[in-house]
């Protein structure tokens, strides 16, 4: 622009230098916003490429179907099923308070419910999405696909979802799901887990999740700004869970399971061979099917405050005192450490006095003379309170750590119980009182502070039935196949106790049942079981008496079969059964029968 | 009144750098609306065709005939703005009225009354410093049309007149005393207005500008998805339709106010510094335009008109990247809209009309 004077027009200078300094400055401010332009575009431009690209693309998780659970035979014991979930995602909302009002209408829940249920993944970036309903029923996932373009923020995913075909049946084996926390997401343990994922919380779910927990898939769609789908850019499909075969056999587990129907109880089959374990059932029991939902049902609390603890394991996680099956422990110690032979007699008159008092036998008649094999088929408790007696406390918690008492057992089962076996460094440093011997004579025939799970019994049988061959139990059928455990399978013999000592406890276990002892209606012919009984005391029997009332006792089955070459362990365990040999041999021999049947 | 001298004169230049920025503008707007119904582009179209005929039609007048019935044109347009704040009943939006096949934003060509009447104003002004009356009466003339348009409620389109007032002052002589008093006073003003008449949305949308991530669903959004797309677009741009910040709407008014935003998704750099470099040669031209005016009436005009293109490209490129709080000034020629066309056809028809006749008449 040029400012000149012209001698015909009126001087117009002043205002056109004005004019030109506006102008300087407005070519000034062009430059300046170019300059911020290039700014934005190129060296900003990695930044907000990856926005744009954000903002074009969602990804979706494909939740992987979670590794199946079978028995030995290929029955399904844990499915997948299809389902629907609602996820709200938050970064989506215009208006948060309207969304959540109106959102809580479309899924008929309740709005204080919805707002604690956001509330509770506060911390969690806003575009995760917060599974707020699950188990979506076609016409709940009509109505919101139908008012997709109301609530970007609601979305509906399918969500494969655990489903026992046999509800109730092995629930304690298999375990139940739950909902990981928020603390737990951000845990290292769950690195890779989403928002509302489940996982198992018990048994056989919680010990392998980490194997039957697939990778998730990813689905990458371009959307617009109301979220609507363009089309799919990549899809990572997700890859299942591994399968996981248990030793478990149905059909026994079936079995186990109603013979317990109406009982409170636990009973473990399993192969002496090798430590597989063949049924494995506690009552009462639950349906796990009912809460495999992320939001906590009534049935779940009613389980948790039941009196009867229906969500416990009994068969590894209750604690009983072993009762006379105890007795098979004291004779192995017994004849291990030389303090009594085959030969050794003790005579029975119904009570025996040790330290000033008496301590009765539960056949008050009393047995008359008896040796070893006698006593065990009779179970008689004068005999192995002299042998107990003879043997102190230390030397029988001794043989009842070798032969796998008062230690966890090692299945593959989160959550055993050690169970106690008393000594006297134990009565003072945890109870705080001196032992007294009195209490020995009670822990020899399986009562005092001594207690035991079905398990541990199981074992110990399994031990006594292969002479010697200590086995891990276990629930996987292959350990090698997802993996080895610590403690492993040792084939070999313990060699701690000589095989010819089990075979003469085992002659008079074979009595017990066979020859008119108090295991006999666990006698199947032509299966050669061999067993011993227990009835425990719930409370000293002097009290109930003073009670004035008739108070049940535990009733235990332990046993093998056959008596040569064992293939099956039976231990049974029935709360307030009453005599051993009345409740529990009868059961046991039912399994025995079945074993035979499909085995033998 | 029109002769062959007066044709010859003609800033051919000028026309075709409005008529291609305009129809850059076409373009991009086809971009980003032809997936939506009502076909943008070819009523965009239609506006150049009826704002080239305007502006032909009103060279014919000598500016001077025009400045003299300034008054009247003002008049008109303050009655007009007064009886849509009447009966607003009648308008579509408040700062629209509706005819049977189109409508009209009266506050757009309230500019050119604007400038017109300033024109006349300062057209026999020739101390060297403007007197404190003269500032009062340009200062009550714009601040009528000002307050009538901002009560609409239109503060884009009532702040795009305070640059034409200012640089009128400007060229009239400000001392510097004044320039203080105007920045206290527009101060003072500012307080008034966000306690008393700016909306609680206005009031975020100028908090955004500062923290522009605190409210990204909210008042942050619409400049949070431009700066998007304007960054996204790097230097070369993501090509012609292919904008996907646009073309996915998650860019707001693709169309309109945010026009520019789409030439920085789509042409990159290279693009947006290309079309700011088409606009800074349109008002390079204006500007220089003003020296070959034949009196003040003129050199004010031109000066004026040049103003108002600068304030409305800058503030609105500022905008759309993120610099300048989003008062809904259309960015002129581009972005889609009749009445903002007509507008800047009419204006760039005021300069061309001082230009051609530039020669005094012997």
């Amino acid at each position: 622009m040029r400012v000149e004077k012209n001698r015909f027009y009126e001087d117009l200078s002043l205002i056109l230098r004005r004019a030109q300094v506006v102008y300087f400055v407005v070519g000034g401010l062009f430059l300046l916003l170019l300059f911020y332009f290039w700014k934005v575009q190129i060296l900003d431009h990695g930044k907000y490429w990856a926005l744009s690209e954000a903002n074009r693309t969602r990804e979706n998780v494909i939740t992987a179907p979670r590794g199946l659970i079978t028995d030995r035979n290929d029955v399904i014991l844990a499915d997948n099923a299809g389902s629907f979930k609602a996820s709200f995602i938050r970064e989506n909302c215009q208006d948060y308070d309207r969304s959540v009002k109106e959102i809580s209408r479309l899924l008929e829940i309740e709005e204080t419910d919805l707002r604690a249920r956001i509330a509770k993944y506060e911390s969690f970036p806003l575009f995760k999405p917060i599974v707020v309903k699950d188990n979506l029923d076609l016409r709940q996932v009509s109505r919101i696909e139908s008012k997709k373009l109301e609530f970007p923020e609601l979305v509906v995913e399918t969500d494969p979802r655990r489903f026992y075909p046999f509800s109730a049946l092995a629930a304690h084996v298999i375990g139940y799901m739950q909902e990981l926390s928020p603390e737990e997401i951000k845990s290292e343990a769950f690195r890779g887990r989403n928002l509302g994922d489940l996982v198992g919380r018990t048994g056989v779910e919680k010990e392998y999740d980490p194997f039957l927990v697939g990778v998730d898939g990813k689905l990458t769609e371009v959307v617009d700004s109301v979220g609507r789908s363009r089309g799919e850019v990549g899809r990572v499909d997700p890859s299942p869970g591994q399968n996981i075969r248990l030793t478990l056999d149905f059909d026994l587990q079936q079995k186990a399971t109603q013979l317990l129907e109406g009982k409170e109880g636990a009973i473990v089959v399993m192969d002496p061979r090798n430590g597989e374990v063949l049924a494995l059932a506690s009552f009462p029991t639950y349906d796990p099917n009912k809460f495999i939902t992320r939001f906590s049902p009534e049935e779940w609390m009613d389980l948790i405050n039941r009196a009867d603890h229906p969500l416990e394991n009994r068969s590894i996680r209750g604690l009983y005192s072993p009762g006379s099956i105890f007795k098979l422990t004291v004779a192995l110690g017994g004849l291990d450490s030389g303090v009594i032979t085959e030969q050794t007699t003790f005579y029975c008159g119904g009570s025996a006095r040790f330290y000033g008092r008496p301590f009765a036998c539960w056949f008050a008649g009393g047995h008359g003379v008896q040796d070893l094999p006698g006593a065990i088929q009779h179970s008689c408790n004068v005999f192995f309170y002299n042998t107990g007696r003879m043997l102190g406390v230390e030397r029988i918690a001794q043989y009842a750590k070798i032969l796998g008492l008062g230690d966890k057992t090692g299945i593959d089962l989160p959550g055993e119980k050690e169970g106690l076996v008393p000594t006297e460094e134990w009565s003072r440093s945890v109870r705080k009182t001196e032992w007294y011997p009195g209490e020995t004579i009670s822990v020899s025939i399986g009562q005092g502070p001594l207690v035991v799970t079905p398990l541990q019994v199981a074992i110990e049988t399994a031990l006594i039935a292969t002479r010697g061959k200590r086995v891990t139990p276990h629930l996987l059928e292959s350990p090698a196949q997802v993996k080895k455990k610590e403690k492993g399978i040792s084939d070999s013999p313990s060699g701690e106790i000589r095989p010819d000592i089990f075979e003469k406890v085992i002659k008079g276990m074979w009595r017990s049942v066979n020859e008119n002892g108090t295991g006999h209606f666990a006698m199947v012919e032509g299966f050669d079981v061999c067993g011993k009984t227990g009835s425990t005391q719930v409370i000293g029997r002097e009290k109930a008496e003073k009670l004035g009332r008739h108070i049940k006792t535990h009733s235990w089955f332990t046993g093998f079969a056959p008596r040569d070459n064992p293939q099956v362990v039976v231990t049974i365990l029935v709360e307030f059964g009453g005599m051993g040999g009345a409740t529990a041999a009868p059961l046991a021999k039912e399994l025995f029968d079945l074993y035979k049947k499909k085995y033998d | 009144m029109i002769d062959r001298r007066h044709l010859e004169n003609i800033d051919w230049f000028l026309i075709i750098l409005l008529v291609s920025i305009s129809l850059l503008g076409v373009l991009i707007i086809y971009s980003s609306s032809h997936y939506l119904p009502g076909k943008y582009f070819m009523r965009q179209l239609l506006f150049m065709g009826v704002g080239l005929a305007v502006l032909f039609i009103f060279l014919a007048v000598d500016y001077k005939v025009l400045v003299t019935y300034s008054f009247y044109f003002y008049g008109f347009m303050g009655l007009v703005l007064i009886g849509m704040l009447l009966f607003n009943q009648f308008t579509a939006k408040e700062s629209w009225i509706k005819f049977k096949y189109f409508q009209v934003q009266p506050s757009e060509l309230a500019k050119i009354a604007i400038i017109l009447v300033l024109a006349q104003m300062f057209s026999e002004y020739k101390r060297n410093y403007v007197s404190l009356s003269a500032v009062w009466a340009s200062s009550g003339l714009t601040a009528v049309l000002f307050i009538l348009v901002a009560l609409q409620p239109d503060l884009g389109t009532a702040v795009s007149f305070l640059p034409l007032l200012l640089g009128a002052l400007t060229l009239a002589g400000l001392r510097r005393r004044a320039l203080v008093w105007i920045f206290i006073l527009s101060i003072l003003i500012g307080l008034a207005g966000w306690n008393f008449y700016l909306k609680d949305y206005q009031k975020k949308r100028l908090t955004t500008v500062v923290f522009p991530g605190k409210d990204p669903r909210g008042a942050g959004y619409q400049i949070l998805q431009s700066r998007i797309a304007i960054g996204s677009g790097g230097f070369l741009g993501k090509g012609y339709k292919k904008g996907t910040q646009s073309q996915l709407r998650f860019l707001p008014a693709r169309h309109t106010d945010f026009v520019f935003s789409v030439v920085g998704e789509e042409f990159g750099f290279l693009g947006a510094a290309a079309i700011l470099s088409l606009y800074f040669l349109l008002i390079a031209r204006l500007f220089s335009s003003a020296a070959k005016s034949r009196d003040r009436t003129g050199v004010y005009i031109i000066f004026m008109v040049g103003l108002m293109f600068s304030f409305q490209v800058l503030v609105n490129v500022a905008m759309v990247v993120g610099l300048f709080p989003i008062v809904g000034i259309p960015l002129p020629l581009l972005s889609y809209g009749g009445s903002s066309l007509l507008t800047n056809f009419l204006a760039v028809s005021l300069v061309l009309n001082v230009k051609m006749r530039r020669f005094v008449n012997i």
